[in-house]
């Protein structure tokens, strides 16, 4: 039993739809995130579900009462902002101990609980200061700690990270997973940043133009993308445009391309091949001979990414990506000829869109 | 020694003021000082027609000021009129402007363009409007018409700084937090949004005192001997003896700076942190 329930949840901002029939269950304990590119929908599911916008149609359950039409206030959902939003007239104990004070909370299980949610975030040392006095890294923190601190049933974060340097920005996402799992507080965490939602989610919801792409594992959704948005926005792909020609074969013009048994496409139709850069294999030699795919090519680019290297390959006039590192791969050099290869089990083979 | 600081000497040196501009800043402020200097010479000088500086002293005419009849009531009024003008426009501006810089942000422009137009408006016929609208009682030719009428005509004295200070504040989002956090939207204000604008709430209620505590026309057009204010008894004085009128200028402004320095110092109290704290944000 789902324990926070989106169901046919629209909503529009002056006839522009910003989420269209969302559906969505989320198990209690988890950690969900909302992915996607800005303007996608993520934002507004999720202040829907704080309850700071209003929805068009559709119901939010929340353990099994309907929420749609509670304010804010009494939703008891914990939220976390981009700006962090700390009260800047209030100290660090002081912003902790507010959403205590509006509970009425008696004043030393008050002081207890903000002594609790400090020593989480291991900033008790802090609890004097005022939140300009602290780094973002710090506020961020803090933010947190006082969302918590009201013990909400829910916990929303809202790009949390996104005006952190990118260091802070690794440390503070490994911090908020290890609370999360701690307190196993159910928790949707919006972001635009793939590599965070893959990294510290149990499921991640892929958005665009206010709808649904797939939703998954982290790793389901890298390894198994289920639309050519998924298989685009999240890591890189090659693309091969072609028709099905066969069981196990795609005719893409430039090279025919095996696959794994095409069972749920008819001979002819017209497909996308998705290949990850990763999963090709860079060969100075023709390949011998066994179940591979081979494209021939010449080296255009070539990119030094710290722990890969991405070659930029022309091959017969199509733009192929690979990534090599240093120890599997012999030296490459610019406009020399090589074979990229790759099994049939790499290739991922989606229905063209129109 | 910290390696920065030597290029930060030297920018310091170079950032000292040109000798033009000591002179631009010298003649703005003589041009701002004189007429105050000239009047508080004024309303101690005996004589002083035929000489350069006075040809005597006296505190005379502070004396005659005090005793006229009229100088306490009317100072009683101005002060009636001043405050209640300073809360009728706290009460209806800053929840105003709070409201639509969270929830109404389409509104903004109009507003801004609205709290220009008593600017636009001359006194006189703003006054004139209002006695011709409301001539039935109790409204008409009362105090409370006038405290109406200097409210509009003093708003964008409050709407401006009240507004920069919610624009600083990211108000929004703080308002947004507190809810989150249980807050209903009065706890909301009282405990987040005042504190943190209160430097916007004291300019503005200052320049609102100020100018409403100098007000003459709508106060003589609307209710005139009936609610007689201190600027009231000051024109009079101008046509009875200047130096006695002058006398009263200086009452004037020396009232209006005391309270300026009062509402400063009560709001200075416990202020520091969020002036700091609204400097960082």
């Amino acid at each position: 039993m789902a324990y926070l329930d989106l169901k046919n949840v629209s909503k529009s901002f002056a006839g522009t739809l910003a989420v269209k029939d969302f559906n969505l269950e989320i198990e209690k304990g988890t950690l969900v995130a909302f992915l996607g590119p800005s303007g996608c929908g993520k934002t507004t599911t999720l202040r829907m579900i704080a309850g700071f916008e209003q929805l068009d149609s559709g119901t939010i359950l929340l353990d099994n009462s309907d929420i749609s039409s509670v304010p804010p206030n009494r939703r008891d959902i914990g939220m976390v902002f981009q700006s962090y939003a700390l009260f800047p007239n209030l100290t660090v104990r002081e912003n902790i101990a507010f959403g205590l004070e509006m509970k009425k909370t008696p004043k030393k299980d008050a002081e207890k609980r903000v002594n609790q949610v400090l020593d989480m975030v291991r900033l008790q040392e802090t609890a004097k200061r005022f939140p300009h006095q602290l780094s973002g890294g710090q506020q961020q923190r803090i933010a947190l700690a006082r969302a918590l601190a009201v013990q909400p049933r829910v916990l929303l974060l809202d790009e949390p990270l996104s005006a952190l340097d990118a260091e802070v920005r690794v440390v503070l996402r490994g911090e908020i997973r290890r609370i999360q799992s701690e307190l196993a507080i159910t928790t949707v965490y919006v972001t635009h940043d793939q590599e965070e939602a893959l990294s510290i989610s149990d499921k991640v919801v892929v958005m665009n133009k206010g709808i649904i792409e797939q939703v998954g594992a982290p790793e389901e959704i890298y390894r198994a993308p289920q639309t050519r948005f998924v298989a685009t926005f999240i890591g890189t792909a090659n693309q091969f445009h072609g028709k099905v020609d066969g069981r196990e074969s795609v005719d893409c013009g430039i090279v025919r391309l095996l696959t794994e048994p095409l069972k749920d496409f008819i001979n002819g139709q017209s497909v996308v091949v998705l290949v990850r850069p990763e999963n090709i294999q860079v060969q100075l030699e023709p390949p011998g001979e066994g179940r591979w795919n081979s494209i021939p090519g010449v080296v255009e680019t070539i990119t030094f990414h710290g722990a890969v290297t991405r070659l930029g390959v022309n091959a017969g006039g199509q733009r192929v990506v690979a990534d090599i590192t240093v120890s599997n791969t012999k030296p490459v050099a610019l406009n020399q000829k090589i074979w990229l290869q790759f099994t049939p089990d790499m290739c991922q083979v989606m229905v063209a869109d129109e | 020694m910290d390696p920065l600081s030597t290029p930060k000497n030297e920018t310091k040196k170079k950032l000292r003021p040109a000798s033009w501009q000591v002179a631009l800043v010298a003649i703005f402020l003589f041009y701002m000082l004189l007429p105050i200097i000239s009047t508080y010479v004024f309303s101690v000088a005996t004589r002083w027609d035929r000489t350069i500086l006075p040809e005597g002293y006296t505190l005379e005419f502070y004396a005659k000021a005090i005793q006229a009849s009229y100088f306490t009531i009317t100072l009683r009024n101005s002060f009636i009129l001043s405050i209640s003008t300073v809360l009728v426009s706290l009460l209806i501006i800053v929840p105003t402007v709070y409201w639509v810089h969270t929830r109404l942000g389409r509104a903004k422009p109009l507003l801004d363009i609205l709290m220009i137009l008593p600017f636009g408006i001359p006194t006189v016929v703003l006054a004139l409007a209002l006695i011709q609208v409301y001539h039935f009682p109790p409204l008409a030719r009362s105090p409370v018409l006038l405290i109406g009428a200097v409210v509009v005509y003093s708003m964008p004295f409050m709407y401006r700084p009240v507004s920069n200070a919610l624009q600083a504040l990211d108000v929004q989002t703080l308002t947004e937090a507190g809810q989150s956090l249980g807050a209903n939207i009065f706890q909301v204000l009282y405990r987040i949004v005042i504190p943190n604008i209160v430097t916007g709430l004291l300019s503005g209620s200052l320049l609102v005192f100020s100018t409403v505590f100098a007000e003459y026309t709508l106060t003589s057009l609307i209710v005139g001997a009936r609610f007689k204010t201190f600027p009231l008894l000051l024109v009079e004085f101008t046509r009875i003896n200047g130096n006695i009128a002058a006398a009263f200028s200086v009452i004037s402004f020396t009232i209006a700076w005391l309270v300026s320095m009062l509402i400063l110092w009560v709001g200075s109290k416990g202020q520091k942190a969020t002036t700091e704290g609204i400097r960082a944000h």
